[in-house]
């Protein structure tokens, strides 16, 4: 083989060896996380280090630390089942009862440490008319 | 009236974008050139009815005709006028209509400039045209149609008005410049199909599709640093990436334009990659149509989406279609596509531009395989995947640094082959210059890490390579000009494509600059009642008041940080701002919280100061402070990167300017005339 040739399949084997690992990545926790329901999370015997769960804030769930604002408990829920979920940070806006969250973290001892909790955000601008009147 | 004047014209652009279809029937079984001249004239015909649409939609936004449901949805009486008019695309079918119109505007530029010189590329050319612009107008007039009246049995007593979010300088032009980018990957599409199939893939058509390219590339450009540098000032959480499935959408076509604009100077040179070229030219406007689709269709989740309409099947029939066409006549086409001519060597110009074209389509194809893998998964065994930045990050950062070393390569490299003895003679300095950089790094770091180590040693290589190339051409000059202002200024004026692409390369190197700042980030999150203060990162942030006051759109709490440096000096004041719009609506599901941030910006590092929440029961406010270093150079990176690119194509000889100023002209003229018609009837209904 000449120099071209065997440039030619190095570059062939990289991209071959590239494709290959990333049909892989969902086995890589750092670069991917599942999606759990509060359902499959509950039946899940052992701890998860990388975890996506959606759900609703259970009402009346929400416990905030006295001494510090930024620590907070409370419940998230889907039908009958729920987990509950220890976060430190601020609270996006919409953080209320009831709200749609997704939280992504650690699952362990029955409880998500989270890292990050992000509200489903309403579709305000796309909706009904607001000043209207029926004639 | 004026907006029946407007849905008029939708339909009449059907109608005659229909009339050209038959007319290239016509002529494909008569062969008579006369039906091709009436289809290229039904084609600018429905380009003008196009623009006779959105002028008229313009109108109804700046009037607040309510009567019309997008103008209800996305302005109301409050609504500054500059953002009605960039209501014009904040709402799905405005923008659809916003993006027929440039695309217009791009086919009637590319009917009169570049067909007029390649009669033989026309009749491919419309049928493709014929082809976007019937979907196009079939999305505008039954699926998303701007001018759809509101419901008979209401009255709109005033609008919704325009989202807060984007009512933001930035937020307004970032849009319409990348539209403008993605449309006129339209142009590229249908003159490399339309060459290929012709059989007439020459010089003058490599020459002229890559000036479109440039320009093109420009438009994305600034719109990609646009909308990064609206996100950072405006959405409060401190980056200007977040790999958004949108964002992503818009950096693939980039990716594979970026890498098209450097193979086909190889076709310009020595007329070899034919099929490659013609395979990047086609897959920019795919990639265009698949991110469309994406944003359009809700398969992904994203900050971007719009959600009224699912435009989704629609845009994926759209996306198989061109796919098919595409690959059909690219099979069809190979034997005509091959080259004799074969690379020498890898150690060549050539050689560079392939590696270089080898790394961008590798990070392109990293980057839609983490958009798509989601679905992808999904489909496959319905496990539902969330693919986040750290996938990309991992991924791209090494693409990326190879990158940054192949664009100081590239211009050490020659013609066919280069020597060892001139490898070694133009490789010294820069390889020199790079490992003193990182040993210094290495030695005086406080806080290691590898890529910053390997991205300084790539960013000294490069510079050191692009300004020794600047340096050995500006030699050549001084000896024939011994002012060195005016040697410089006909160095640069000598080569302007070369010269204009190494700027543009520096601004990419100056982007790195800014990246690399992104591993020295810190963050804290904290809560403070007024008088109180915090210490971190060697500042001192001390909360001086929260007051509040009702605004004319919102409601408004402010706080004043004073920023207080190590040597207790006042460094800066900060007055984030947590604002409630639509404060008096009774539903609270209504009101839209948002965090106003305050930038103390310098070109070492931004002091980022976000206000998250009031607790008014507290008197307590939560804050969040981000110490993010060099992100000033992202910007002036991207700029120079801009003007580079505008350097490089800008036309050489003044009366070519001329003639571009009488193409704007026409435009301009037409449209006062439009305007000087509507304008009585503007007045009459206001």
């Amino acid at each position: 083989m000449n120099k071209v040739s065997t440039s030619i399949f190095l570059i062939f084997i990289v991209i071959v060896g590239w494709i290959v690992y990333l049909t892989n990545i969902k086995q890589d926790d750092s670069l991917t996380m599942k999606y759990y329901s509060v359902q499959e999370l509950i039946n899940k015997k052992s701890d998860i280090s990388n975890i996506k769960l959606g759900g609703n804030i259970k009402p009346n769930s929400i416990e905030i630390s006295e001494d510090d604002q930024l620590e907070a408990f409370f419940y998230v829920y889907q039908n009958q089942d729920s987990v509950k979920v220890y976060y430190y940070g601020i609270r996006p806006d919409l953080f209320t009862d009831d709200a749609e969250v997704v939280v992504s973290g650690s699952y362990s001892n029955n409880l998500i440490t989270a890292k990050e909790l992000q509200t489903k955000c309403a579709s305000r601008y796309e909706g009904d008319l607001k000043n209207v009147e029926k004639i | 009236m004026i907006s029946q004047i407007g849905s008029i014209a939708i339909s009449l652009a059907g109608g005659l974008i229909f009339s050209s279809f038959i007319f290239l029937c016509l002529y494909k079984l008569r062969n008579d050139k006369t039906y091709l001249d009436i289809s290229e004239r039904s084609i600018l015909s429905t380009c003008y009815c196009i623009f006779l649409a959105f002028f008229c939609l313009l109108n109804e936004l700046l009037i607040s005709n309510f009567n019309l449901q997008y103008v209800a949805q996305y302005t109301s009486y409050e609504t500054p006028t500059f953002y009605k008019v960039t209501a014009l695309w904040a709402g799905q079918a405005g923008s659809l209509l916003f993006w027929s119109f440039i695309t217009s505007l791009f086919t009637v530029i590319y009917i009169f400039e570049t067909l007029k010189k390649m009669e033989n590329l026309k009749f491919n050319s419309y049928l493709i045209l014929t082809f976007i612009f019937s979907f196009f107008i079939i999305l505008s007039s039954f699926i998303a149609n701007p001018f759809e009246p509101v419901s008979s049995d209401i009255v709109v007593q005033n609008g919704n008005g325009l989202n807060p979010l984007l009512q933001n300088f930035f937020m307004a032009i970032h849009p319409p410049i990348l539209y403008v980018g993605f449309t006129g990957c339209t142009i590229i599409f249908v003159m490399a199909m339309a060459a290929s199939i012709s059989k007439n893939v020459s010089f003058d058509w490599v020459r002229s599709i890559r000036r479109w390219s440039l320009i093109v590339w420009t438009f994305l450009s600034a719109g990609i640093i646009l909308g990064g540098y609206w996100a950072y000032n405006e959405l409060g959480w401190g980056g200007y990436w977040a790999w958004d499935p949108v964002e992503n959408s818009s950096l693939m076509p980039w990716l594979t334009l970026t890498a098209f604009i450097h193979s086909s100077m190889i076709q310009e040179k020595r007329g070899m990659l034919k099929k490659w070229n013609i395979l990047l030219a086609t897959s920019t406007y795919l990639l265009v149509v698949l991110g469309t689709f994406i944003t359009r269709s809700g398969v992904i989740s994203s900050v971007h989406s719009f959600t009224a309409e699912n435009l989704g099947p629609l845009f994926f029939t759209f996306l198989s279609v061109l796919i098919l066409y595409t690959v059909f006549w690219f099979l069809r086409r190979k034997t005509y596509l091959e080259t004799d001519d074969k690379i020498d060597s890898f150690t060549s110009r050539e050689g560079g531009f392939l590696y270089n074209n080898l790394i961008l389509i590798l990070m392109c194809f990293t980057i839609m395989w983490g958009t798509l893998f989601p679905i992808l998964s999904e489909a496959w065994d319905g496990e539902k995947i969330y693919v986040g930045q750290s996938y990309f990050n991992q991924l791209n950062v090494p693409i990326g640094l190879v990158l940054l070393f192949l664009m100081g390569i590239g211009p050490l490299l020659s013609w066919k082959s280069t020597s060892y003895k001139v490898l070694r003679k133009n490789f010294l300095i820069p390889m020199s210059t790079s490992f003193f950089v990182g040993l210094i790094y290495f030695i005086f770091s406080v806080k290691y890490n590898f890529y910053v180590l390997v991205a300084l040693m790539g960013v000294s290589f490069t510079l050191t390579s692009i300004l020794g190339e600047y340096y050995k051409s500006l030699k050549k000059f001084r000896k024939r000009n011994s002012n060195i202002i005016i040697a410089t200024y006909k160095m640069f004026m000598s080569n302007r494509h070369q010269n204009g692409g190494y700027l543009v390369h520096i601004g990419i190197v100056l982007l790195f600059i800014g990246f690399i700042g992104r591993a020295f980030e810190s963050e804290k999150e904290f809560s403070l009642s007024p008088g109180e203060q915090i210490y971190f990162n060697n500042y001192i942030f001390k909360l001086n008041s929260i007051k509040s006051e009702a605004r004319d759109n919102h409601y408004a709490f402010m706080s004043d940080i004073d920023v207080i440096d190590d040597k207790n000096k006042l460094l800066t004041n900060l007055k984030p701002e947590k604002r409630i719009y639509f404060y008096w609506n009774s539903d609270p599901e209504k009101r839209q919280p948002h965090s106003e941030l305050d930038i103390y910006s310098t070109i070492q590092k931004d002091v980022y100061s976000i206000f998250s929440a009031y607790d008014a029961e507290k008197n307590l406010g939560y804050f969040k402070i981000m110490i993010n270093p060099l992100v000033n150079w992202v910007w002036i990176g991207g700029i120079l990167m801009v003007v580079g690119s505008l350097f490089a194509f800008w036309p050489n000889r003044i009366e070519k300017i001329m003639e571009w100023f009488n193409q704007i002209f026409i435009f301009f003229l037409l449209f006062i005339v439009i305007a000087y018609v509507f304008w009585p009837l503007i007045n009459k209904i206001k």
